[in-house]
C-alpha cells in the first residue's frame, strides 16, 4: 500500500523540469531555431517568377546565391559588395571611437563637479531619443540648404557641406549620429564599472607612486574588462543591426554609399525574387556578427588567463 | 454553481450574438498610407461615415499604413505569411507587377464589366492616369485614386524682378532662368533626386527628350537610349557646370522648405504639396508644366511622368460574392466624383475623374487658384510611370545608377547607364 505513492513521486520530479523549460524551449524553437534552419535551406533556393509566381516551387541552385553575392559585375552582388564594405568600416569606426569616447565621458563624469547629474543627463540623453526622432532631427541638422550645421559653416565663413548628398561624406553623417546617440548609453556602463572600483586601490598606488597614466593603464583598464568586453559585444551587435537611422538619413544613399547590410537585406524582403539573395544576405550577417563576438571573447579570457 | 450556470448561459449567448453580427456585417479593412502632410486619417474616417450611412450592413475600417513603401511592405508580409491582410489598400500605381507576380489580387476589371455603365466609368478618367492600371493586355486591375505628377513651382515675385513675367517653357529657357536667379543665398532651381529616389523626376527629362523609360511591355526597359542618357547628363549638369542647385540635387522634404523660406525661385515637386504650398507661401506662388526637355517644334519641352496611389482589391479567392460587391461599392464610392473632387481640394491631388473637375468643391476651387487646373492640364503632357516585372529590384539598379551619376561618383554616364541595362535585361529576361 505504501509502495504506489514513492513510484508516482519519481515520475513526477522526473517529468517537471521538462514541463516548466517547455514554454521557453517551444518559444525558441519556433521563433529562433526553426527559422533559422529555414533560412540556411532557402539560402540554397531561388523563387520562381512571373504572374502567380507564389504557387509555383522555388528552384535549388546550390551555392549560386552566395556566388551572385560575390561578383561585383552582378546587379545584387555590386550592392552587397559596397554595403559589405560600408557595414565593416561603419564598425569599426562606431566601435573604436564610440566605445573610448564612452568610457572618457564616464572618466570626466566620474568626479565630483557641481550639477553632476545635469551633465550626467547631458551626455545620456540622446539614448534615450527615439532613434528615428533623433536620425530624423539630423536629418534636419545634415539639410543642405536649411540645416543648421551648414549654417554654423558658413557663419564661419566655411562652405556648406553636402553632408547626406556627397557620397564621400554620407557614411560619415550617419557615423556621426551613431556615435552621437550611443556613446552615453556606454558611458553609462563604464560609469557604473568606475564606481564599483575601491577608492583604496587608487589611494595605495598614489602612495607608492603611481601617475595618472600608470593608475589608468595598469589598474582602471584591467578592473573594467568586464565592462569593456560586455560594452564591446553590445556596440559591435548595435553597429551590425542599424537600421533606422538609415531610413531618416537619405535610405542609405546615393547610391549605396551609405548602405549597411541589415537595411540592405530589409530594401529587398518584399521581392519574393530576391529572397534568396535575402537569406544568403543573412547568413552571411549572422557569420560575420560570430566571428566578431567570439573574437572578443577568445581575446578577452586570454587577458584574464595571463 | 447557479453562478457557473448563469455565466455559461451568457457566455454562449455573447458568442452566438457575436456570430450573428458576424453574419450581418461586412468589415472592410482599408489601408492607405500617406505622402503628404494632410491629415488623411481625419478624412477617410469620414468619408467611411458617409459611406457606412448610405450602405447599412458594411463597416468600412480605415488603416493608416505610413508610407506607400511601408504599405507595401505590410501588405506583402502580411499576405505572404498567411495573414488577412486589407481588402482594399490604396498603393503605388506602379505597384502592380509586384502583386500580381504573388497572386494576392484581382483585376477591376471583372467588376466593370458588371457594371451597367462601365465604359462611361472608364472613359471619364484621365487616360494618362489610367496607364498605370492596364496589364499588357489592356486588362483594368486598379483604380486610380490619389494621383500626382510632378510640376514647377515658381517664385512669382523673384521671376519678376529679374525681369520675366512668364515661367520658362523649355530646359533652355529653364537654365536662362534658374542661372540669372541664382544668388549666394537663393538656388535657382532645386529638383529633388538626392534621398533615394530620383526616377520619378529624371523620368520628366527622358520624357521630356523623347523616349520615356519604359513601355506598355512589362518586360521591357530603355534605360541606355541616347534620349534617357542626355536627359541623366542634363541633370546632372544643374549641379555641376550650371550650379543652379546643389551637386546630386536636393532632398525630397528639403525642397518645399527651402522654396517656402525663399531660398529657392523654382522647384520640381509634387502636385500633392500644392495646397500646403499655397497656404504657407508669403509670395505670389507660380505653377507650371515641367519644361524639362529641348524645345520642339512648338518651342516647347514639356515632359512628366504620372504618380500617386490606386485603389487595389485584395482576394485569394476565398472571398464570397457579397464581400466582393460591398467592396466594389467603397472603390466606386472613393472613385466617384464627388468624393474625388473634395479629395483634390482638400489635397491638392490630382482628381482622377474628369466630371470631378466640373463639381464643387473642387470647381470652385480652380476659379480661386487657376494653379490646381495646371497639374490637371499638364497631363496632356504625361506619360506612364516606370513599372515592368522585378520592378523594385530594377528601380533600385536605376535609382543607384542615377544617384551615382548624379553625385559624380560615374563619370561617364553612357557607360554607367550601358552597365545597369545590362542588369536590368539580365532580370527581365527570366520573364520572357
Amino acid at each position: 500500500m505504501t509502495a504506489k505513492p514513492s513510484t508516482r513521486k519519481p515520475f513526477l520530479t522526473y517529468i517537471l523540469p521538462y514541463l516548466l523549460v517547455a514554454p521557453t524551449l517551444i518559444f525558441v524553437l519556433m521563433f529562433n531555431v526553426i527559422p533559422a534552419i529555414q533560412t540556411v535551406h532557402d539560402s540554397f533556393y531561388k523563387p520562381a517568377v512571373g504572374l502567380n509566381a507564389a504557387d509555383k516551387p522555388p528552384t535549388f541552385v546550390g551555392t549560386q546565391n552566395y556566388a551572385d553575392l560575390f561578383d561585383s559585375s552582378h546587379y545584387m552582388g555590386s550592392r552587397f559588395l559596397d554595403t559589405l564594405s560600408n557595414t565593416i568600416v561603419f564598425t569599426l569606426a562606431t566601435v573604436f571611437i564610440g566605445v573610448p569616447l564612452g568610457l572618457l565621458l564616464a572618466m570626466l563624469l566620474n568626479r565630483k563637479l557641481g550639477f553632476m547629474g545635469l551633465w550626467r543627463f547631458a551626455v545620456f540623453y540622446p539614448s534615450l531619443l527615439p532613434l528615428i526622432g533623433a536620425a530624423s532631427i539630423w536629418a534636419f541638422i545634415f539639410s543642405d540648404s536649411i540645416g543648421l550645421a551648414n549654417a554654423v559653416l558658413r557663419s564661419i565663413g566655411l562652405p556648406g557641406l553636402n553632408w547626406l548628398g556627397d557620397p564621400n561624406l554620407v557614411l560619415m553623417s550617419v557615423i556621426i549620429v551613431n556615435i552621437w546617440k550611443q556613446s552615453g548609453y556606454f558611458m553609462i556602463f563604464f560609469l557604473a564599472g568606475l564606481q564599483n572600483i575601491s577608492k583604496d586601490i587608487y589611494e595605495a598606488s598614489s602612495l607608492d607612486g603611481a601617475t595618472d597614466y600608470q593608475q589608468f593603464f595598469y589598474l582602471t583598464l584591467p578592473l573594467l574588462r568586464r565592462t569593456i568586453l560586455f560594452v564591446l559585444v553590445i556596440s559591435f551587435t548595435f553597429a551590425f543591426q542599424t537600421v533606422e537611422q538609415l531610413q531618416a538619413l537619405g535610405e542609405g544613399g546615393p547610391a549605396d554609399s551609405a548602405n549597411l547590410l541589415l537595411y540592405l537585406i530589409f530594401q529587398n524582403i518584399s521581392e519574393r525574387r530576391s529572397w534568396g539573395y535575402v537569406n544568403a544576405m543573412s547568413i552571411i550577417l549572422v557569420g560575420m556578427l560570430l566571428i566578431f563576438t567570439v573574437t572578443n571573447f577568445v581575446f578577452f579570457e586570454r587577458q584574464e588567463d595571463n | 454553481m447557479r453562478t457557473l450556470r448563469v455565466l455559461l448561459i451568457l457566455m454562449t449567448l455573447t458568442v452566438m450574438t457575436g456570430a450573428l453580427q458576424a453574419q450581418d456585417e461586412i468589415v472592410i479593412d482599408f489601408y492607405f498610407p500617406s505622402a503628404t502632410a494632410n491629415d488623411s486619417e481625419g478624412i477617410f474616417e469620414a468619408y467611411a461615415e458617409q459611406f457606412q450611412s448610405e450602405n447599412p450592413g458594411i463597416t468600412i475600417n480605415p488603416v493608416f499604413s505610413g508610407s506607400y513603401t511601408d504599405t507595401r511592405t505590410t501588405v506583402l508580409t502580411e499576405l505572404q505569411g498567411g495573414g488577412a491582410g486589407p481588402d482594399v489598400a490604396v498603393m503605388l500605381a506602379t505597384d502592380f507587377y509586384s502583386f500580381a507576380e504573388e497572386g494576392l489580387i484581382i483585376p477591376a476589371q471583372q467588376f466593370i464589366d458588371e457594371m451597367e455603365d462601365g465604359e462611361a466609368f472608364v472613359a471619364d478618367f484621365f487616360p494618362a492616369l489610367m496607364m498605370n492600371s492596364l496589364d499588357e493586355n489592356g486588362n483594368i486591375w486598379s483604380i486610380p485614386f490619389q494621383r500626382s505628377t510632378p510640376i514647377l513651382y515658381y517664385n512669382a515675385d523673384m521671376l519678376a524682378e529679374a525681369g520675366y513675367d512668364a515661367p520658362p517653357t523649355n530646359n533652355a529657357e529653364l537654365i536662362e532662368m534658374a542661372q540669372a536667379l541664382t544668388t549666394d543665398e537663393v538656388s535657382g532651381l532645386l529638383v529633388p533626386v538626392a534621398g533615394g529616389f530620383p526616377i520619378w523626376m529624371y523620368q520628366s527629362f527622358a520624357i521630356a527628350y523623347g523616349q520615356n523609360i519604359v513601355t506598355d511591355n512589362p518586360t521591357e526597359v530603355l534605360f541606355n537610349t541616347p534620349e534617357a542618357v542626355e536627359a541623366a547628363e542634363f541633370l546632372t549638369s544643374l549641379g555641376t557646370e550650371l550650379g543652379v542647385g546643389p551637386v546630386g540635387g536636393s532632398a525630397w522634404g528639403d525642397t518645399p522648405t527651402a522654396f517656402l523660406a525663399g531660398q529657392a525661385a523654382m522647384i520640381y515637386h509634387t502636385t500633392g504639396n500644392l495646397t500646403r504650398i499655397l497656404n504657407d507661401a508669403d509670395f505670389e506662388v507660380g505653377v507650371w508644366y515641367l519644361p524639362s526637355g529641348p524645345a520642339g517644334e512648338d518651342g516647347t519641352g514639356y515632359g512628366s511622368p504620372t504618380g500617386g496611389g490606386n485603389l487595389y482589391i485584395f482576394d485569394d479567392g476565398s472571398k464570397s460574392p457579397e464581400e466582393l460587391d460591398a467592396i466594389w461599392k467603397w472603390v466606386t464610392f472613393l472613385a466617384s466624383a464627388e468624393v474625388q473632387s473634395d479629395w483634390g481640394a482638400t489635397t491638392g491631388y490630382i482628381a482622377a475623374r474628369q466630371s470631378a473637375w466640373e463639381i464643387d468643391p473642387l470647381a470652385s476651387l480652380v476659379e480661386e487658384f487657376p494653379q490646381y487646373g495646371i497639374a490637371r492640364d499638364q497631363l496632356e503632357f504625361a506619360q506612364k510611370e516606370y513599372t515592368s516585372y522585378g520592378a523594385i529590384t530594377i528601380q533600385g539598379i536605376i535609382n543607384g545608377t542615377l544617384e551615382s551619376i548624379l553625385t559624380g561618383e560615374a563619370e561617364d554616364a553612357q557607360a554607367a547607364m550601358d552597365e545597369a541595362q545590362a542588369q536590368i535585361d539580365s532580370i527581365l529576361a527570366e520573364y520572357q
